[in-house]
């Protein structure tokens, strides 16, 4: 018998009976519910880590970049002793934002309406007409920063927690972390963002991408059937469904929420399927085919940071796709190119909520930081073509998203559900080396309901 | 115009770039001025018409056409707004063709097609140093209607474009669209500014 949940909304209905764990069902309705949406808002997005930006935007001291941790605005700055900082971008006197600006240099950030100012990690400085103490008559300054949030750096990715003394980065990303740093922690000199983020606000709830972003493979086929038609995947327009290209593979999961999808190159891609993998070694394997972003270069680099059974599986299954609880999409993807290139594509996206029926999708597109310049060229391009406000992928979740969230408002459709049943099982793939739950096999389910548990977990908790 | 800056997240490395560039002005009514309005007509017709294949025609095979993103700036940066390291499109002739080639088959971004209207206004043109070649600035309004949602999606921009004199038409060679959102409210760009 599962222990219910202690959230009731006022009207009387509680989690369990959105959440429905005996069913793998989800009510529509938690896509609309505005006190759902606020309770979401201080018991995930106030409390987990959430993924702002990376370390590459703010090379100098002084440095900084505005960002958002839900509605929450926070500046995001280097101090002098090379420290990032994340700070509440309110200033404490009377609410104003300190910094206007989404991005530049900066020792000193002072506010514009009262004139209050403050260090790069959000120290007070002080007030104008220090003698007349607009501060306080007997305040402390220390007491006056602005508000600080913990932050860890994770292969240059900043995250940031208002949770003080809450579960650790390395708690929070769990058994997918060994799968993780194949993509984010595997070379020297580590990633670079291309450029400042895309952009753009969709008329949805957070949820909606976020489900998605629990590695959905189901609808790679249908909502992006122009990839197989295109020729870039191996089938045809008339074999999509039969020959299902992209979808056998091990799906990897963790009780956290996270999860990727872990594809071989040669069954995905028609250019890579004629590749002889047969008796290679590691190596040889990653000569024949690097992993999207990698260089031939960068091959004794791999063995230097990852451990071999992380090289092995990055040269034969890498995580392709997949995302991190609540907010991140990750795809690190081959990306063949119509000029035959295949640098791959690297892109996050973080699902801003901005309210209960707007989201705000940043795309951030990454290289390898000792890329060739030609190589970054190409990728951004890649991702610009596939992913975001352009990309021939992405175009077609944002129109479908809203459409769901228009849906939901329906007093008969808000009662309808999202449907989870079509299930593996955690099963142990023979010689697999990593931990967490795996599916191997077809993708199913299984990934995005495991989103679903940890959606409902952390609103449990008080 | 093109991507000449090395690749960073950093924002001051980009460019400012102001009004028309050219010294050599073309006048509002002059025959060339008349004959480019037109063009610029024709070219939104054909996309709110959905007649790719005719805007496809005006495009040169040499085509760049690129929509840097904006972002918000203050102080003695305020007007390095515009990344040309980061874009929302950053296109060639092929993969604008690889676009308009998805369109006729599984596009559901424009299947069913977005009513699309495209008003064109504040045209300048100037003469390039190449014979043959017009800068044009333009003001781009977009208004575009999907499905039975009564609120229509739009975007304002300018259009920093070249374009070629072939004896009688015009062939668009670059294209630079600045958009004015830092964070656009238009739910994607399968349709083309």
């Amino acid at each position: 018998m599962l222990q219910k949940s202690s959230l009731v909304l006022r009207d009387g209905t509680s989690l369990d009976e959105l959440v429905m764990r005996d069913k793998n069902e989800v009510s529509l309705r938690v896509m609309t519910d505005k006190e759902l949406y606020h309770l979401e808002m201080e018991r995930i997005f106030a409390k987990t880590w959430l993924l702002l930006g990376h370390e590459s935007e703010i090379p100098l001291a002084g440095d900084f970049i505005v960002r958002d941790m839900a509605e929450d605005n926070v500046i995001i700055a280097r101090d002098r002793e090379g420290n990032v900082n994340v700070s509440l971008n309110v200033c404490p006197h009377r609410g104003m934002r300190v910094c206007l600006g989404e991005a530049g240099n900066k020792p000193i950030h002072q506010c514009i309406y009262h004139g209050w100012a403050f260090k790069p990690n959000g120290d007070f400085i002080g007030a104008p007409v220090e003698r007349e103490k607009m501060h306080g008559n007997d305040v402390d300054k220390k007491t006056l920063g602005l508000k600080k949030a913990r932050v860890h750096l994770y292969g240059g990715l900043i995250f940031a927690t208002w949770d003080i003394e809450g579960p650790s980065f390395d708690e929070y990303l769990g058994d997918i972390k060994y799968y993780m740093d194949q993509l984010f922690c595997r070379t020297d000199s580590g990633l670079e963002l291309l450029g400042p983020p895309q952009r753009f606000v969709l008329p949805c709830n957070w949820k909606v991408p976020g489900e998605q972003s629990g590695s959905d493979g189901f609808h790679t086929l249908t909502l992006h059937r122009s990839l197989m038609e295109g020729g870039v995947m191996g089938g045809t327009a008339e074999s999509i469904y039969d020959q299902a290209p992209g979808m056998y593979g091990v799906d990897v999961s963790c009780e956290q929420g996270h999860s990727l999808r872990c594809l071989e190159a040669e069954k995905t891609f028609k250019m890579f399927a004629d590749i002889s993998f047969e008796g290679k070694s590691t190596e040889e394997r990653l000569n024949l085919l690097t992993p999207p972003g990698i260089t031939k270069e960068m091959i004794p680099e791999l063995f230097k940071n990852l451990s071999a059974d992380q090289v092995e599986q990055l040269a034969t299954i890498p995580p392709q796709v997949g995302g991190m609880f609540p907010n991140i999409l990750i795809a690190f993807i081959f990306a063949p190119r119509t000029d035959g290139g295949s640098s791959g594509a690297l892109s996050l996206h973080t699902y801003v909520p901005k309210g209960p029926d707007k989201v705000e999708f940043v795309n951030f597109i990454f290289a390898e930081k000792d890329a060739p310049e030609q190589m970054k060229r190409d990728m951004l391009q890649n991702a610009i073509w596939n992913t975001g406000t352009s990309g021939v992928i992405e175009q077609d979740d944002a129109d479908t998203w809203p459409v769901i969230m228009r849906n939901a408002r329906g007093a008969v459709s808000k009662d309808m559900t999202l449907k989870y049943k079509a299930l593996h099982g955690h099963e142990r793939p023979e010689g697999w080396k990593g931990e967490g739950l795996l599916y191997p096999g077809f993708t199913k389910d299984d990934t995005q309901w495991n989103w679903w548990l940890a959606y409902y977990n952390l609103m449990s908790e008080v | 115009m093109t991507w000449i800056t090395k690749s960073t997240a950093a924002p001051d490395s980009t460019t400012i770039v102001r009004g028309l560039t050219s010294k050599s002005r073309v006048p509002v009514g002059s025959p060339v001025y008349n004959l480019i309005v037109e063009t610029l007509y024709d070219e939104a017709a054909a996309l709110d018409e959905r007649r790719i294949d005719d805007w496809i025609a005006m495009l040169s095979k040499e085509l760049v056409y690129q929509a840097p993103i904006r972002i918000t700036r203050t102080g003695k940066t305020r007007d390095m707004d515009v990344m040309r390291t980061m874009f929302h499109f950053d296109e060639n002739y092929d993969s604008i063709l690889m676009r308009t080639g998805r369109l006729q088959k599984s596009a559901w971004a424009e299947d069913p097609p977005s009513r699309c209207r495209r008003f064109i206004t504040n045209v300048r043109v100037g003469k390039c140093e190449s014979p043959n070649e017009y800068e044009v600035v333009s003001y781009l309004f977009l208004e575009r209607s999907r499905g039975d949602n009564p609120e229509n999606e739009s975007i304002t921009a300018e259009r920093r474009d070249i374009w070629r004199d072939l004896e009688g038409s015009y062939q668009l060679i670059r294209r630079e669209i600045i958009v004015d959102q830092a964070v656009l409210g238009i739910s994607n760009f399968a349709i083309f500014l």
